[in-house]
């Protein structure tokens, strides 16, 4: 009892429940998804971004119902669709600090075509996809990121596809800041979402999680806690060759920044055309943002 | 004699510079005080010998399409032009190449003119070489020919030439002027035999308008420009395409930005992101670009966000006819998309209305929250009108309805049930505006929610706003022209087709057929009071429309339960006036001979 009345009290203190609304998750207990509403709540809290100025963006599926559960502007669009409506708003309002939420069906399956596009456009938004291997919001159905072998209603016999490695992926599309974090691991993620969201341009951050519905045998608290494990401390975060090996070593790969290099963002190239073309840029607040 | 009414036809092979040669022409005629409505037809291959042709009409009063006959045809490819030298009516004239290299497969076009038609050979290619030492200018040499011929004024052409071939270096534009001057003086110097003769122009422009020589896409991107257009995503499709690159060009001189996205999806998808953000945002595509933006359109009815998407429709289903035009996308930008999804749906009859549609599209969505569908169609988004613009912006540069400070807070409904379905938008950046929008069925508050009383409540919310767009203000949403009281037919027609219906009418009239026609430019919320208005007045009732099924005739007779006289055409091409003329004669109980054709 005394350690939940000194964690409440930690809670309230951190100003971060200011960024959550009123509706309760509609999650599972135990789904790897709540400390994401806590991490982001936090980063939002800790790096100083008004509400107001908060624009989360998502998908379709459990991970996607993620707008709902803070009270900032939230558009909770189609399946798939997170990551181009996301950089609708950004153009729209460079002002405005976004995020795309999502997991791996939305992300890898449906919404894959856009991926590397957002990245080579750079647009400065942070996308968290919750990654826990399964469709969990149509009851457990084999997903991209689904192991081979996995047995689900739809591959009853045994999923018969090797999974994405959705990490070397955005690597080689050229994300600007990718890491991995671990639903598991609440303090890690925190610290991870900050470093995302404090980065200037598009920063991907694959969050690894178990569906404690669906998936009893894979992706669980057990087999997660038992091989994750972190980044080796002499990584070189600017090597995108490093960065790629890493990607590929391991199941799953380690957690914490893999690669993370400035580059101008497709705002700065869209001002880019406005000053060619002689025209005059709009006026900005300009976002205050944590050096990295 | 009448005012002026002259048709020109320019046929070539693609690489005989033909539509650069009408484009001169028809910019050179608007420049010489005379009204040009013009459209070009080319094939959809960039190179080879595909046909081209430019066409185009001027006129002192105000036309609505081509004529079915032109007057003068100029030949850079007799090959091509010899079928269309049927199209030159009696005591009309051909102009050609008098000395070729080849014959061309037919025999020479010589054999092929009617009597009454009167040939006009010109050496064209040794004009070239001896004005410019190169043949590359035979089209510029035929324009001048054309120009001499006529009397048509030098200096417009010199103007032009100048403004077409300035990018290209002073010395470029001097030899291609030498080029037309020559032809001019061979022009003018020619023997005249037929009867076509330019009156003096009228320029008549109102005290406070610039006429410009435009065509729908260009109109469009100007009604955006001048709405204050702020964020534009689009993926290249014909014939949508030039509406983006011309966008691309100008969007940045404004401050404004325009990204090319990964693919239609991803362009609507960005647009409606732009447009819960607040800014006034679109995108510009095709048939098969609106199907693969049918289920994101749903959303932006649900979450009741702005957006406006242009259509130019081309030849359907699938990949059709890419450079030929239907109006076959009238069900799909009405009812395509799964649900009840009403959506505010457009259609501009001319050029002029393709620049009011695009600004007020912008209005409308702004002032009842929800995606906006301009249709257009290749021939009107292609074709070239004369249209006198004002100086000022005609657009409300912002018609959101914007919540009072007390109803902002922890309480604020975004989606709160009022009168007229309008509620009140807070946008990012507004302290106490949070909300989510959903694509789930939700409550005022925008939580999820699917009680039966309050999906039927949103549902009607959706509905009834709406309404709005039929009353908004200084907008047309139908006009009448025509016998204002009984007529024996109606024309009741909708977007590029109905200048070709105009066209039939006035003919009709004259020989004494009581005959009128609407166009409807607002097809969803659609008019039904003054359409049913309309057709009480008229005994018979047509509806002319360039796709199979008759997908306007449908819509009118399903909402109204009302029977129209179906003229369904599928050529590629717009609707023949002899067609509808045939329609309205038989309707109307004549049986008088078909047209000359």
């Amino acid at each position: 009892m005394v350690y939940l009345e000194e964690k409440l009290k930690e809670v309230q203190d951190s100003g971060r429940l200011e960024y959550r609304s009123k509706a309760l998750p509609t999650w599972c207990p135990g789904c790897g998804y709540f400390a994401m509403v806590d991490g982001v709540a936090h980063a939002l809290n800790a790096l100083g971004i008004p509400k107001e100025n908060t624009v989360v963006v998502s998908g379709i599926g459990c991970s996607s119902r993620f707008p709902f559960f803070l009270d900032t502007f939230g558009m909770h669009t189609l399946h798939g669709r997170a990551l181009p409506t996301a950089t609708g708003v950004k153009v729209a309002n460079e002002d405005l600090t976004v995020l795309a939420v999502g997991g791996d069906g939305d992300g890898f399956a449906i919404g894959c075509g856009h991926l590397p596009h957002v990245a080579k456009r750079n647009v400065d938004i942070t996308y968290l996809l919750f990654d826990n291997g399964i469709y969990g919001l149509t009851k457990g159905q084999t997903s991209p990121t689904s192991a081979k072998g996995f047995k689900t209603p739809t591959s009853p016999y045994e999923n018969p596809d090797q999974p994405l490695n959705p990490l070397l992926m955005m690597l080689s599309y050229g994300a600007s800041w990718v890491g991995q974090s671990y639903a598991g691991q609440p303090d890690h993620l925190k610290e991870m979402i900050v470093k995302a969201m404090a980065h200037r341009g598009f920063s991907y951050l694959h969050i690894l999680s178990p569906c404690v519905t669906f998936d009893k045998t894979h992706r669980t608290y057990g087999n997660l806690g038992m091989t994750v494990r972190p980044v080796p401390a002499s990584h070189d975060t600017t090597n995108q060759n490093a960065a790629m090996q890493l990607a590929t070593g391991g199941d799953p790969p380690p957690i914490g920044v893999y690669y993370a290099v400035p580059r101008p963002t497709l705002g700065d190239s869209l001002d880019g055309l406005v000053m060619k073309a002689g025209g005059e840029l709009p006026r900005r607040r300009g976002t205050a943002r944590a050096a990295e | 004699m009448d005012a002026t009414d002259i048709q020109i036809l320019i046929v070539g092979s693609a690489g005989d510079g033909t539509i650069a040669a009408g484009n001169i022409l028809r910019q050179a005629l608007a420049e010489a005080g005379y009204k040009v409505i013009s459209f070009d037809v080319y094939p959809p291959e960039i190179r080879g010998f595909g046909k081209c042709i430019a066409r185009m009409r001027a006129t002192i009063a105000q036309a609505y399409s081509l004529k079915q006959q032109s007057d003068v045809m100029l030949s850079l490819d007799d090959s091509h032009a010899i079928p269309h030298v049927g199209e030159v009516r009696d005591w009309g004239a051909v102009l050609y190449e008098s000395k070729p290299v080849a014959n061309a497969p037919q025999g020479h076009i010589t054999g092929h003119i009617r009597p009454g038609q009167i040939p006009y050979g010109c050496a064209i290619r040794e004009i070239s070489e001896k004005a410019t030492g190169a043949n590359r200018s035979r089209n510029i040499v035929a324009l001048g020919y054309l120009a001499g011929l006529y009397g048509l004024p030098r200096e417009a052409f010199h103007a032009i030439i100048d403004r077409q071939f300035k990018k290209r270096g002073a010395e470029v534009a001097s030899v291609n002027r030498k080029a037309f001057d020559e032809g001019y003086a061979a022009g003018a110097g020619a023997f005249k035999l037929d009867d076509v003769a330019f009156g003096p122009p009228q320029p008549n422009v109102a005290p406070g308008t610039v006429v410009e020589m435009i065509n729908g896409n260009a109109a469009v991107v100007k009604g955006c420009l001048d709405a204050g257009i702020d964020c534009f995503f689009g993926y290249p499709i014909t014939p949508a395409t030039t509406i983006m690159e011309r966008l691309a060009t100008e969007m940045p001189r404004h401050g404004k930005r325009l990204v090319q996205t990964e693919d239609e999806i991803s362009a609507i998808s960005a647009t409606i992101g732009a447009g819960f953000a607040g800014t006034r945002s679109a995108t510009a595509t095709s048939g098969p670009g609106l199907s693969l933006m049918q289920e994101m359109l749903g959303l932006g009815t649900m979450a009741e966000v702005p957006s406006v998407v242009f259509v130019s429709q081309r030849g359907g289903p699938s990949t059709g006819m890419p450079t030929k035009t239907e109006q076959s996308d009238l069900n799909s930008a009405l009812f395509g998309g799964h649900g009840d999804a009403p959506r505010i749906v457009m259609a501009p009859t001319n050029v002029e209305g393709c620049y009011r549609c695009a600004g007020k599209a912008f209005e409308m969505a702004e002032a009842y929250q929800t995606p906006v569908i301009v249709l257009l169609d290749l021939y009107l988004s292609n074709r070239y009108e004369t249209v006198a613009f004002g100086q000022k912006s005609p657009f409300e540069p912002d018609v959101n309805k914007r919540p009072r400070k007390q109803d902002l807070g922890a309480g604020y409904k975004r989606f709160a049930l009022v009168e007229g379905g309008v509620s009140p938008r807070a946008v990012p950046g507004d302290a106490g505006g949070m909300h989510i929008v959903t694509g789930l069925e939700h409550n005022e508050m925008g939580r999820p929610a699917d009680s039966a009383e309050m999906h039927l409540a949103m549902c009607d919310k959706r509905l009834d706003k709406l309404k709005g767009a039929l009353v908004h203000p200084d907008f047309t949403v139908t006009k009448r022209f025509g016998a204002m009281g009984k007529a024996a037919v109606g024309l009741l027609a909708w977007g590029s087709t109905f200048g070709e219906c105009l066209e039939a009418m006035f003919q009709a009239e004259k020989e004494g057929i009581d005959c009128a026609a609407m166009k409807v430019v607002m097809l969803s919320p659609f008019p039904e009071e003054a359409v049913s208005a309309f057709m009480d007045d008229c005994a018979a009732v047509l509806v002319p429309e360039l796709n199979h099924d008759g997908q306007f005739a449908r819509l009118v007779q399903g909402t109204l339960g009302r029977k129209v006289v179906k003229l369904t055409r599928v050529p590629g091409v717009p609707m023949r006036v002899s067609d509808i003329l045939g329609e309205i004669r038989r309707l109307a109980g004549r049986n008088l001979p078909q047209a000359a054709e």
